[in-house]
């Protein structure tokens, strides 16, 4: 069974109200600046851990569904997948992750809304990401056929 | 105050062989970034990343926000924080470690205090809450 590490590196400077960091990931595929009030006020053009966090749902469920998909007999022409990270004070228990929504558009041959629908629900179990992050959120995921292309009708 | 982030994502054809790309996130800060998983299941990733790098990207700045928060608390804003997350996935399992490395310019602080606030920021972050269900989440923290 392999291993598979991935890295990535942030270097900060300064206080939390006032520095800010820069994110470089170990592929090289982004180099990104990242501060405070860009994470609880307007981003400002800077990302944040919940942004990062919502691009990995979404990637880790997209990889999910596309599996799902082929496994219930149909053929992924696209999957538009998108995903909401919910972060909010919780009394007591200071800032938390409270939710991460998932809102799927889905273009397939060979599958219908209720074949789309299981094969939604199955990547959720599947998604190694959905696991994890319901020790602290709720995870709600919307699947829906694309009206444009491919097939609705099982054909 | 709730704060939402959002991610799109496109994937194009099966899991296998065909490959997604992160069009674009809310803040406009990234994107598109491609993936696909081979980028996550193997070892070279011929420069795409992969949830699991987003999510070390993730949990160092989560860490590193926190530390720095944390530190000032006490009196001794940090001057320099270089923080890095390895995220370890096995394929059909999932993740089953993350190792955080910290390694701080502190004025006026020493070791065992140092340790003390990542070790605080480690279990306080919102990302390592989240995370909680990972099976080894390990610190190795020191000064500069």
């Amino acid at each position: 069974m392999p291993r598979i590490e991935r890295k990535a590196e942030v270097a900060w400077r300064g206080s939390l109200a006032r520095g800010s960091g820069v994110a470089t990931a170990g592929t090289g595929a982004f180099e990104l600046p990242i501060d405070l009030p860009s994470r609880v006020g307007d981003p400002g053009g800077k990302t944040s851990p919940e942004e990062l966090l919502a691009a990995a749902h979404a990637g880790c469920y997209t990889t999910s569904l596309a599996g799902e998909i082929a496994r219930a007999g149909g053929t992924v022409d696209r999957l538009d997948v998108r995903c909401t990270v919910t972060m909010d004070e919780v009394a007591g228990q200071g800032h938390l992750i409270v939710a991460s929504e998932l809102d799927v558009e889905a273009r397939a041959d060979g599958i219908d809304a209720d074949g789309l629908e299981r094969a939604a629900r199955a990547a959720d179990d599947g998604c190694t990401f959905s696991a994890l992050v319901r020790a602290s959120a709720t995870v709600t995921v919307r699947a829906r056929l694309s009206s444009e292309g491919g097939s609705s009708n099982g054909g | 105050m709730a704060a939402e982030r959002r991610a799109s994502v496109t994937w194009k054809g099966d899991l296998m062989s065909g490959s997604g790309t992160i069009d674009e996130v809310g803040s406009g800060t990234f994107g598109p970034l491609d993936v696909s998983w081979p980028a996550r299941a193997e070892a070279a990733t011929g420069g795409k990343t992969s949830p699991e790098e987003l999510i070390a990207a993730a949990h160092a700045s989560c860490f590193s926000m926190a530390l720095s928060g944390g530190l000032a608390k006490t009196g001794n804003p940090p001057e320099r924080l270089r923080t890095s997350a390895t995220v370890t996935f096995v394929p059909g399992t999932g993740i089953t470690k993350i190792a955080l490395e910290v390694r701080g310019s502190v004025p006026g602080l020493d070791e065992v205090g140092f340790r003390e606030a990542a070790e605080a920021a480690k279990a306080g972050c919102p990302v390592s809450k989240a995370l909680a269900g990972v099976p080894e989440i390990t610190l190795d923290a020191g000064l500069e």
